[in-house]
C-alpha cells in the first residue's frame, strides 16, 4: 500500500487534481478540517513525515509512500497525546473547528518554537478564542475546575464534548458520510445590479456527471427574508430563493447540482447567462437622492431605497445645544466586516427512510429556518426535520438562512441527498456582514462636563436586501445613547438600499456601530472641556437610579437587574494604572492610553422564546433537551451547569442535546445575547420543574412533608433518609409516575449588561503601525455561569474588536465587487495581532437573569474599536474617526519626530 | 481544480526535458496549488522535483553560500550561517509566511511566486499577466497595493516576496540549468524583467530551464535588516519593505546596498543611491535626499499615493538605524 493515513494503510488512489485535504476526508477521516482551502488558516493542518502542513496545498499524490498523521492518529496506547490533553485542561478552544489543526500544529512544535509562539501560530487562525487559552494548553496551564454536585453553577467546567474535539471526532456539519450524495454549487452573479434575460444550460448539462440546473423560473415565486427572527415582520420579503434580478455581486443566479463538486462547479461555468446591465447604486447617500437606481419596487416607490427610517426625541435638542457651553459635533465611520467564522456556511438535505425530509445545518437558528422552509416550499411541518451537531462559529453570521433552501428543494425534486458547502470566497461575497454605518454626533454640555444634548445621525448600508436592516439600525439607536444620562436627546437614522452585499446579524449588532461614533465623541468633548475620559464619563454615565432610555419616552421593558457599569470603570482604571502590559517597542513610537464603555439590553426588543425538557433516566442521570444552539458561545455547557446546579448534581451527570427540531423543544435561535437570559431560564424552570416533581413524588411516597426532601448527587434526602435515584425511578416509573418536566421562558423583563474597554498603545511614528501594549476590559455581566467560558467570550469578542478596528476591511471596487475575498487579504487576527486582554468581572448578581447572570457573548466588543481610537487620539493628538486603523491610513498625520 | 497528470521526476533531466516540452514544474507548490484551484493557471502536466537532491546548504570556495533550489524556507531561515552572516535574509524568510507554508516551500520556488494582485487572482477580470493581450483592470482600480516603480500601461503588480528583496540586497545569483545540461548563472537583478508590455513574462527563464541553486557572495556589510511594513503584525504581503546591508569605517559608511519590496514588478534596486551614501557620513539630511532621489522617479497609482510618502519615511529610519552606532 502506498497512502498511509493515521498507519492504516489506504485502498484508493487520488483523483487526478485531487488536494490532500480532500483525500482523507473521502476516507472517511473527518478531523482534518476546512477553513479556507487556500493554506490561510491552518485548520487542515496534518503531519507528513512529521512535519506539519496545509494538507489543502498538497497534492494527494505527494503523500506517496510518506506517513500522514491527522488528530485523529496522534492517541498512543488508548492515551491522548499531551497537546491534547492540553489542549483539554486549558479548554483551548471555543466552537472547536480550529482545534484539530491547532493541535497539529503546536505537537509538532520544539522548544525554541514554543517559546515564540507569535511567529510559529502564524499559520492556524482562530476566530473564537483570542488565543490566550491556545497560549495556555502551551504552558501546560490548567482552567478548568472539578465537577462536584450542587457546585455546577460558577465552575468552570469543561466542555462536554472536549473530547470529541481535540481527538478529530467531534462532528461538525459536513462531517458525515452519506451515501449517493449529490453535491450542490451555485452561479453567483458578476454583476452589481442586472436583470437576467436568459440562462443558456446546454452546456452545463452536457458535462459529465450533471444532474439538474435551477434558475429563478424553478423556484417558488414566493418572497421571504434570509434574517431569521421570532417576528418574521421585522425583516422585509424582499428575495427569493433564485431571482430574475441580481442586486449585488454575489447573488445567487442559477444552482448546479451534480455528482460531484468538480462537476456542478464545472456546471456553473458552462452556464451562459444573459444579463440587462441595470445602473448601480452603492453609497446609501447617493442612494437617497432622487433619481438613484431603485433596487426594489413594493409599492412604496416614494421611499426610494429607504428600507425604514427610525427617529426619535426625549427633551428638547435644541434648547439643550443652546444652554451647553461647549458643543461638538463630528461624523464617524465604521467599515463592513464579514464574521469569518472558520466552519463556512453549508447543509446537507435527504429524504429520510421515514419519509420525511431533514435538513442537516450549520445554524443558530433551526427552529426558525424550519419555518421559512416549510413555507417556502409547502411543507407540513411534522414532515421536517431541520438539526445542527457541532456548530463551527457563528457570530450572527449563521442567524441567516443562505444555505438551507436550495439544498432542500434540490432534494425534494431530485429525490438523492444533496450537500452545499460554501467557498470561503462564497462566505465573503455571498453570506452577510456587518452593516456599514455612518454616524454624525453632536454633543452639548456644561462647562463642568454635564451633558445637555445628545444627537446621532446614522446612515446605514444595509445593501441588497433588507434583513435586520431595521433591527440593526433600532439597536445603533437604542443602548449607546441610553448609556449617557441627558435630559435632551434625539437621534434619527436611515436604513438605505444599495447593490452592496447585504448586511445581516452581527455580535454587537447596530449598537457597535453608533457605540463607536459616540464613545470617540464623548473622548473628543472631554479635550474641549479639559476633562479626562474617566471623568466626563463618570459625570454622564448611567446610574442605578436612572431611567433606562435613549430617544423615545414610551414605557420600557428593560431595567437595571444589577448594575456595576461603575465597578468596571473603576477595575479598567486600576488595571491600567498597574503597571502591567508590555513597553512600548524600542524606537520612534509615541504612546497612547484610552478608554470606551458600552452598554447592551440583554436580549432583543422583538419576542424572543425557548423552551427545555428534561427527564430522569433509570440510571440515575438526567437528560436535558434545549432548542438553542451551541456554535462556541458554551451555552451546552452554562445550561447543563444551570440544570445541575439546581438538581444538586454533577455537570457531568446531565446528558444533553440541543438545536433539534425533533428532539428538543421550540427555541427562537441563539442570537442577540439569549443563550443565557432565555434559553439559560428555560433549563432553570425546567430543572426547577424536575426537581419539585421528585422531592414531591419522594415525600408522597414516604408521607412526609416535601418541605424535608432535597436532591443530591444521586439520591433524595430527607435527613438520614436516602433513596437512590435508581431506586425512586424504578418505583416511580413502576407506578405510572412519569419523572420529566418542560418548561417556557420568554424574554421579557430584560436586564442590561456593561463592559468597559482599556488600551494602551504604541504607534509607530514613521509608519503608522499600531501595537497594543496593554488591554484590560472589565464586564458585568451578572454571576457567570462559567467564568472560564465567559472570560473565553469576553477574549474572543475583544480580539475581534481589535480586528474591526485594525486589520479586517473588505475592499470593494467601484463596480461592487470585492476584491479581498480571502483570509490572506481579508485580515482576521492571527496569534501575533491578538493582544493579551486582562478580563475583569464586576462583583454582581442580577436578579432578572437566570441564576444572578445575564447577557456576555456580544456586548464587549463594542467598546474595543472606540478605545483603541480614543489611545490613538491619546497618542498623536489626531482623531481617527473611521475604521480600520490601518497603517497607511495613519502614518501620514504623525510627525516622525515626538 | 482541473485534473493534471503528475509525475515524478527522476532527475534534473528528465524535469527540464519535460518542462521544455510544457509541463509545469512543482516544487514546494504552495503558491501554485492556491493558482490551480483557483484556475488561474491551469497546467494540465506537473513535474515534481522536490525529491531531486537540491537540497543542500554549502558554503562556496570564496567564503559565500550556495543554496540549493530545493532548500524549505524554514530551514533556510534557521541555518546557522545565514543567521550569523546574512540576517537580512533570515528576517525576511521570517517576515514572511506561516510555518506550514515555509515548512514546503523551496528556494527556487519563493523566487517564483506570483504577484498577489487581486485582479491577477480573479478569473472574471482581464488581466495582461494571466491573459496577455486582455488589458489591465488593477489600473483606474483599487490600487493599494500595487507598484510605483517600473510600471507600465500594461501591468502595475508587485512582487510578493519578501526572501528576494533581501537577495537582492545580497547581490544574489539564480544558477539555471536547462534540459541540455547547460548551467549558467544570472545576476538576480537581471534575473527578474520589468513588465513592460508582456508582463506575462516575469523573468528570464526559458521554457526546460530549472532554477538549480541561488548563489550569494560574502556579505559585504555587517549591519543589516529587513524592515518590512504590513497592515498588521502576524504576517501580511508588504506595504513596503526594505532590505539593507550596510558597512560602516571610521564613522563614514563604507558599503550601501539597499532593496525595496512592495512597490515594484521586482525587488527593486537604485544604484544611484548607494552611491550617494558612500564615503559619506551619516546624517538625516543625507538620508532625506537618498529618499528624494530613490523616490523621483516614482509614480502613484491612486490607492497607493501612500507608499511613496511612506517610503521614504521608512528608508530614512532604516538608514537611521543601520549607520547609529
Amino acid at each position: 500500500m502506498s497512502y498511509t493515513i493515521d498507519s492504516k494503510a489506504v485502498s484508493q488512489e487520488p483523483r487526478p487534481g485531487q488536494c490532500l485535504r480532500t483525500f482523507i476526508r473521502d476516507a472517511g477521516v473527518f478531523g482534518v478540517k476546512k477553513g479556507c482551502d487556500q493554506g490561510d488558516c491552518g485548520a487542515c493542518t496534518v503531519w507528513l513525515d512529521g512535519v506539519p502542513v496545509h494538507s489543502c496545498l498538497m497534492p494527494a499524490h505527494r503523500a506517496k509512500d510518506k506517513q500522514v498523521t491527522t488528530v485523529q492518529g496522534l492517541e498512543h496506547d488508548g492515551h491522548l497525546h499531551p497537546v491534547q490533553q492540553a489542549f483539554c485542561d486549558a479548554q483551548a478552544f471555543q466552537c472547536g473547528f480550529c482545534a484539530a489543526g491547532m493541535i497539529m500544529t503546536v505537537a509538532a512544535l520544539d522548544e525554541e518554537q514554543r517559546a515564540d509562539l507569535p511567529r510559529n501560530l502564524k499559520g492556524n487562525l482562530c476566530r473564537c478564542t483570542g488565543y490566550r487559552a491556545i497560549e495556555d494548553a502551551v504552558h501546560g496551564i490548567r482552567s478548568t475546575d472539578d465537577d462536584i454536585a450542587g457546585a455546577a453553577c460558577g465552575a468552570s467546567l469543561p466542555n462536554p464534548f472536549t473530547q470529541g474535539i481535540v481527538t478529530g471526532h467531534a462532528r461538525y456539519t459536513m462531517d458525515v458520510a452519506v451515501e449517493n450524495l449529490l453535491h450542490l454549487k451555485v452561479l453567483r452573479s458578476p454583476h452589481a445590479h442586472a436583470r437576467i434575460v436568459s440562462i443558456d444550460q446546454s452546456k452545463a448539462r452536457a458535462i459529465p456527471g450533471v444532474v439538474e440546473v435551477f434558475t429563478w423560473e424553478d423556484v417558488p415565486r414566493k418572497l421571504f427574508s434570509s434574517a431569521t427572527h421570532e417576528d418574521h415582520l421585522v425583516d422585509p420579503d424582499d428575495m427569493y430563493v433564485l431571482d430574475n434580478v441580481a442586486r449585488f455581486v454575489g447573488q445567487r443566479v442559477a444552482a448546479v447540482v451534480a455528482e460531484t463538486e468538480a462537476a456542478a462547479e464545472a456546471g456553473c461555468r458552462a452556464l451562459q447567462v444573459e444579463y440587462e446591465i441595470l445602473p448601480a447604486v452603492f453609497d446609501p447617500v447617493e442612494a437617497m437622492q432622487d433619481g438613484a437606481p431603485i433596487l426594489h419596487s413594493k409599492g412604496n416607490e416614494a421611499k426610494g431605497n429607504i428600507f425604514v427610517t427610525i427617529k426619535g426625541e426625549v427633551g428638547n435638542v435644541e434648547s439643550g445645544f443652546a444652554e451647553a457651553a461647549v458643543v461638538h459635533e463630528k461624523t464617524y465611520s465604521t467599515s463592513r466586516v464579514q464574521h469569518a467564522h472558520l466552519e463556512t456556511h453549508g447543509s446537507i438535505a435527504w429524504r429520510g427512510e421515514d419519509g420525511r425530509l431533514h435538513v442537516r445545518t450549520s445554524t443558530q437558528a433551526p427552529f426558525i429556518a424550519h419555518q421559512k422552509l416549510c413555507y417556502l416550499f409547502g411543507i407540513f411541518p411534522h414532515d421536517l426535520h431541520v438539526f445542527t451537531e457541532r456548530v463551527g462559529g457563528g457570530f450572527g453570521g449563521k442567524q441567516e438562512m443562505v444555505s438551507e433552501d436550495l439544498c432542500l428543494m434540490a432534494t425534494m425534486k431530485l429525490g438523492r441527498p444533496v450537500k452545499w458547502e460554501f467557498t470561503r470566497e462564497e462566505q465573503f461575497i455571498g453570506a452577510t456582514t456587518r452593516h456599514q454605518m455612518t454616524t454624525k454626533v453632536k454633543l452639548g454640555a456644561k462647562a463642568d462636563g454635564t451633558l445637555t444634548a445628545l444627537e446621532v445621525h446614522v446612515v446605514s448600508n444595509t445593501g441588497a436586501y433588507g434583513g435586520h436592516g431595521s433591527e440593526t439600525l433600532a439597536a445603533s439607536l437604542g443602548s449607546p445613547l441610553s448609556a449617557y444620562r441627558c435630559k435632551n436627546k434625539k437621534a434619527d437614522g436611515h436604513a438605505v438600499y444599495t447593490n452592496m452585499i447585504p448586511g445581516g446579524g452581527f455580535r454587537g449588532y447596530g449598537a457597535s456601530q453608533s457605540t463607536f461614533a459616540i464613545e470617540c465623541a464623548m473622548d473628543d468633548l472631554a479635550e474641549k472641556l479639559g476633562m479626562d475620559g474617566f471623568a466626563i464619563r463618570r459625570k454622564n454615565m448611567i446610574g442605578p437610579d436612572d431611567v433606562i432610555e435613549s430617544v423615545w419616552s414610551d414605557p420600557s421593558d428593560v431595567s437595571f437587574g444589577s448594575y456595576g457599569l461603575d465597578e468596571c470603570l473603576d477595575l479598567v482604571e486600576a488595571a491600567l494604572a498597574n503597571g502591567e502590559g508590555l513597553p512600548a517597542p524600542e524606537g520612534n513610537w509615541a504612546e497612547g492610553t484610552g478608554i470606551a464603555l458600552s452598554v447592551l439590553e440583554s436580549g432583543p426588543p422583538t419576542e424572543h422564546r425557548s423552551g427545555g425538557e428534561m427527564r430522569l433516566l433509570p440510571d440515575g442521570s438526567y437528560h436535558l433537551a434545549v432548542g438553542s444552539t451551541e456554535m462556541g458561545n458554551g451555552s451546552i455547557n452554562s445550561h447543563r451547569q444551570i440544570a445541575a446546579s439546581i438538581l444538586g448534581t454533577r455537570g457531568n451527570n446531565v446528558d444533553i442535546i440541543n438545536a433539534d427540531t425533533d428532539l428538543t423543544p421550540y427555541d427562537t435561535g441563539t442570537f442577540a445575547s439569549t443563550g443565557t437570559v432565555v434559553a439559560g431560564q428555560a433549563v432553570a424552570l425546567t430543572a426547577k420543574a424536575l426537581h419539585d416533581n421528585i422531592v414531591s413524588y419522594a415525600a408522597r411516597i414516604t408521607d412526609t412533608p416535601v418541605e424535608d426532601w432535597s436532591l443530591v448527587d444521586d439520591a433524595v434526602m430527607n435527613g438520614n433518609r436516602r433513596i437512590e435515584l435508581t431506586e425512586l425511578y424504578k418505583i416511580g416509573t413502576e407506578a405510572g409516575h412519569r419523572f420529566d418536566a418542560k418548561r417556557k421562558a420568554y424574554l421579557s423583563p430584560r436586564t442590561i449588561a456593561f463592559n468597559v474597554q482599556g488600551v494602551r498603545l504604541a504607534v509607530h511614528r514613521v509608519t503608522g503601525e499600531v501595537r497594543v501594549l496593554h488591554s484590560v476590559h472589565a464586564a458585568d455581566i451578572g454571576r457567570p455561569i462559567n467564568p472560564m467560558q465567559c472570560r473565553g467570550q469576553l477574549e474572543g469578542a475583544v480580539a475581534m474588536g481589535y480586528g474591526w478596528a485594525l486589520t479586517e476591511h473588505m475592499v470593494y471596487d467601484d463596480h461592487g465587487k470585492m476584491l479581498n475575498p480571502a483570509l490572506r487579504n481579508y485580515h482576521i487576527p492571527a496569534f501575533a495581532d491578538t493582544p493579551r486582554t486582562k478580563i475583569m468581572f464586576a462583583d454582581t448578581h442580577d436578579t432578572i437573569g437566570p441564576l444572578g447572570a445575564k447577557a456576555q457573548g456580544e456586548c464587549a466588543i463594542n467598546a474595543v474599536a472606540p478605545a483603541v481610537s480614543n489611545a490613538l487620539a491619546n497618542a498623536t493628538g489626531v482623531r481617527f474617526a473611521h475604521l480600520p486603523f490601518s497603517p497607511d491610513r495613519i502614518f501620514d498625520q504623525l510627525s516622525v519626530t515626538a | 481544480m482541473n485534473p493534471f497528470e503528475y509525475t515524478r521526476a527522476a532527475s534534473r533531466h528528465e524535469a527540464a526535458t519535460m518542462a521544455a516540452g510544457g509541463a509545469t514544474v512543482i516544487a514546494g507548490g504552495t503558491n501554485l496549488l492556491d493558482l490551480m484551484k483557483l484556475e488561474v493557471m491551469t497546467p494540465e502536466r506537473l513535474v515534481d522535483i522536490s525529491r531531486l537532491d537540491m537540497d543542500d546548504i554549502e558554503t562556496t570556495a570564496d567564503g559565500g553560500l550556495r543554496i540549493g533550489a530545493m532548500v524549505r524556507n524554514s530551514d533556510l531561515a534557521a541555518h546557522e550561517i545565514v543567521r550569523s552572516t546574512y540576517p537580512v535574509l533570515s528576517r525576511a524568510l521570517l517576515a514572511g509566511a506561516s510555518g506550514q507554508l515555509r515548512n514546503k516551500a523551496s528556494t527556487g520556488g519563493n523566487l517564483l511566486q506570483r504577484t498577489r494582485c487581486y485582479y491577477f487572482y480573479d478569473t472574471a477580470m482581464p488581466c495582461n499577466k494571466r491573459e496577455p493581450g486582455s488589458g489591465c483592470q488593477a489600473i483606474g482600480g483599487a490600487t493599494r497595493l500595487h507598484a510605483i516603480f517600473g510600471a507600465s500601461d500594461h501591468c502595475i503588480a508587485t512582487h510578493p516576496s519578501d526572501m528576494a528583496v533581501a537577495l537582492q540586497a545580497l547581490d544574489a545569483k539564480v544558477e539555471i540549468e536547462n534540459a541540455t545540461g547547460d548551467i549558467r548563472t544570472v545576476e538576480l537583478e537581471s534575473f527578474y524583467r520589468l513588465p513592460g508590455n508582456t508582463p506575462h513574462i516575469e523573468t528570464e527563464l526559458k521554457p526546460g530551464d530549472l532554477i538549480t541553486a541561488v548563489i550569494i557572495p560574502p556579505a559585504k556589510g555587517s549591519r543589516q535588516t529587513y524592515r518590512k511594513v504590513r497592515d498588521r503584525a502576524s504576517y501580511a504581503f508588504a506595504l513596503v519593505s526594505v532590505a539593507g546591508v550596510i558597512e560602516m569605517s571610521d564613522g563614514k559608511i563604507a558599503h550601501a546596498s539597499l532593496a525595496f519590496g512592495g512597490v515594484a514588478h521586482k525587488p527593486w534596486r537604485n544604484a544611484e543611491i548607494e552611491q550617494m551614501l558612500l564615503g559619506e557620513a551619516p546624517s538625516q539630511d543625507l538620508f532625506r535626499r537618498v529618499a528624494d532621489t530613490l523616490l523621483r522617479n516614482a509614480e502613484a497609482q491612486g490607492d497607493n499615493a501612500f507608499k511613496i510618502k511612506l517610503l521614504h519615511r521608512t528608508l530614512c529610519a532604516v538608514l537611521t538605524e543601520l549607520t547609529e552606532g
